[in-house]
């Protein structure tokens, strides 16, 4: 087949690619915790037609060779886990991580998933849960008699009852954090998995081992750039056009040459 | 049989060809730090007995554009952009010493630091390796500095450097992977002048205007050695009429 009319629909289907990649990022520039991904091209095989140097007879070289190129592919997308800006929302299970580390929720069949989203609620029995239900680990309950609770920025989770002077510790949240962050893999709900290039988590109190603090009554908006991903949805725009008219241009040769000559 | 038939079908045979390292080109328009290739054309006369009247042209690899690109500023700390001239060294699929432009890093499970395309970083004595970390700073020389897992951010400690070579363009030549290399097959030796940005990339340094131009003029030189076919074909069968009418 023709390899120019190939190597520009490669080009289309990487540029598509990148719209969804950029359409998912607007379309959770209001999602918490929600951290940008971004889609990494790499040109294909180059096919050598012509080596260069080879012998074109039994003294003579070819002076020149011809590699052709096969197009472009998206070898991967990559999130970005900068942090998102906080917001303060004064809810009293709400939760943002200023630095690394990704709170560690219980999934319904027992693994667990990370989440930078700290917008957590109780459930019918008192557990701390996600917005999804699913708990968070180790798991923490608050006693219905608790009248107010309140987390340090060390994630020691407290509670005043009545009558009681002293505020009681009911729990501890524990921040993961990963070798490789941006390895692990995303699930939908605002949670991540670890994956075989994430590297197993490292569990710590927030605060130490280079975990980041709490800070109660604040979330973590998205980071997603809404400037930078519109002027990334015009280059690639412009992009799939220029690879629609190379595909259109090489058509135009193919047919002039089927019209010309029969 | 008019053998200038075949030296038109040559011609638009190459001219095939250039459009589809243009086409490729084009579709690399947003690969990061892609160098654009370029197509030059060759005259090969065809020598046989008598006069060398016919003149085939030969496409040929015109090198690789290697002007800079845009830089883009992403604000992710392993991303990193050579200034003006210089590569970064990786190792190629094949296990030799390759170069590119193109600085989006990560750092695998294993500790390796590796580009997006998954080939691993170069430091001066071998492939770029760093300790369970909390923190990576890529610093404008290329000297990789970590927070060691477990201690505070003030535990600065510097790892290695990453290998970053400048060799002569001359010497380089694209490889089917996309990198490039020496043409010697050799190593380039690291270069202390070649500095980078963390924090930016470098896109493809593919012209859009230039790319749409060349295209265009592709096709009407396609069109103009398909007239030159047909019209070899129109003056042979003129022939062919005035020796049945004769």
């Amino acid at each position: 087949m023709n390899l120019a009319l190939w190597a520009a629909k490669t080009g289309l289907d990487a540029q598509n690619t990148q719209m969804a990649v950029i359409a998912n990022n607007l379309a959770n520039s209001n999602t918490t915790g929600f951290k940008a991904d971004r889609a990494a091209f790499q040109d294909l095989m180059y096919q050598n037609v012509q080596q260069v140097g080879a012998q074109s007879t039994q003294n003579t070289q070819y002076s020149t060779g011809l590699s052709l190129g096969t197009g472009v592919k998206i070898a991967a997308t990559e999130k970005n886990y900068s942090q998102g800006s906080v917001l303060q929302t004064g809810g009293n299970l709400d939760m943002s991580v200023t630095g690394h580390g990704l709170f560690q929720i219980t999934m319904p069949d027992g693994t667990l998933a990370y989440t930078r989203d700290g917008s957590f609620s109780l459930d019918s029995q008192g557990n701390v849960v996600n917005a999804t239900g699913f708990p968070i680990s180790p798991a923490i309950t608050i006693p219905i008699s608790a009248q107010s609770v309140t987390i340090g920025s060390d994630g020691t989770v407290s509670v005043t009852t009545a009558g009681a002077p002293k505020p009681t510790t009911v729990g501890q949240i524990q921040l993961a954090n990963f070798i490789n962050v941006e390895g692990l893999q995303p699930v939908g709900n605002n949670l991540v998995v670890e994956s075989a290039a994430s590297g197993a988590p490292q569990v710590g109190t927030p605060g130490t081992n280079g975990l980041g603090t709490l800070q109660q009554g604040s979330l973590e908006t998205s980071n997603v750039n809404t400037v930078t991903e519109l002027v990334n949805m015009i280059t690639c725009q412009r992009a799939y056009e220029m690879n629609s008219k190379a595909i259109s241009t090489t058509d135009q040769m193919l047919q002039y040459l089927t019209t010309n000559l029969q | 049989m008019d053998r200038g038939l075949y030296v038109a079908m040559t011609g638009a045979k190459q001219i095939m060809q250039a459009q589809a390292v243009n086409n490729h080109n084009i579709a690399n328009a947003s690969t990061v730090g892609f160098r654009a290739d370029s197509v030059s054309f060759v005259s090969s006369p065809i020598y046989g007995p008598g006069y060398a009247t016919r003149v085939n042209a030969v496409a040929g690899d015109g090198g690789t554009d290697l002007s800079s690109g845009v830089i883009t500023s992403t604000s992710r700390p392993l991303d990193i952009a050579v200034n003006g001239k210089g590569f970064i060294a990786v190792q190629g699929a094949n296990g030799k010493e390759g170069y590119t432009r193109a600085g989006d890093l990560r750092v695998l499970e294993s500790g390796a630091v590796v580009t997006a395309t998954g080939l691993p970083v170069m430091s001066e004595t071998g492939p770029l390796n760093i300790p369970p970390s909390t923190q990576v700073t890529i610093g404008s020389d290329g000297t990789v500095s970590i927070v060691p897992q477990g201690l505070s951010p003030a535990a600065q400690s510097q790892i290695d450097r990453i290998k970053l070579v400048n060799p002569q363009p001359k010497d380089l030549q694209k490889g089917a992977d996309g990198l490039l290399y020496l043409k010697s097959g050799g190593k380039a030796a690291a270069d202390e002048t070649v500095s980078v940005t963390s924090g930016q990339l470098e896109s493809s340094n593919v012209n859009a205007a230039q790319s749409l131009v060349n295209m265009i003029e592709l096709q009407r030189l396609y069109e103009f050695q398909i007239k030159s076919i047909n019209s070899a074909d129109t003056d042979e069968q003129s022939a062919e009429r005035m020796m049945l009418t004769a």
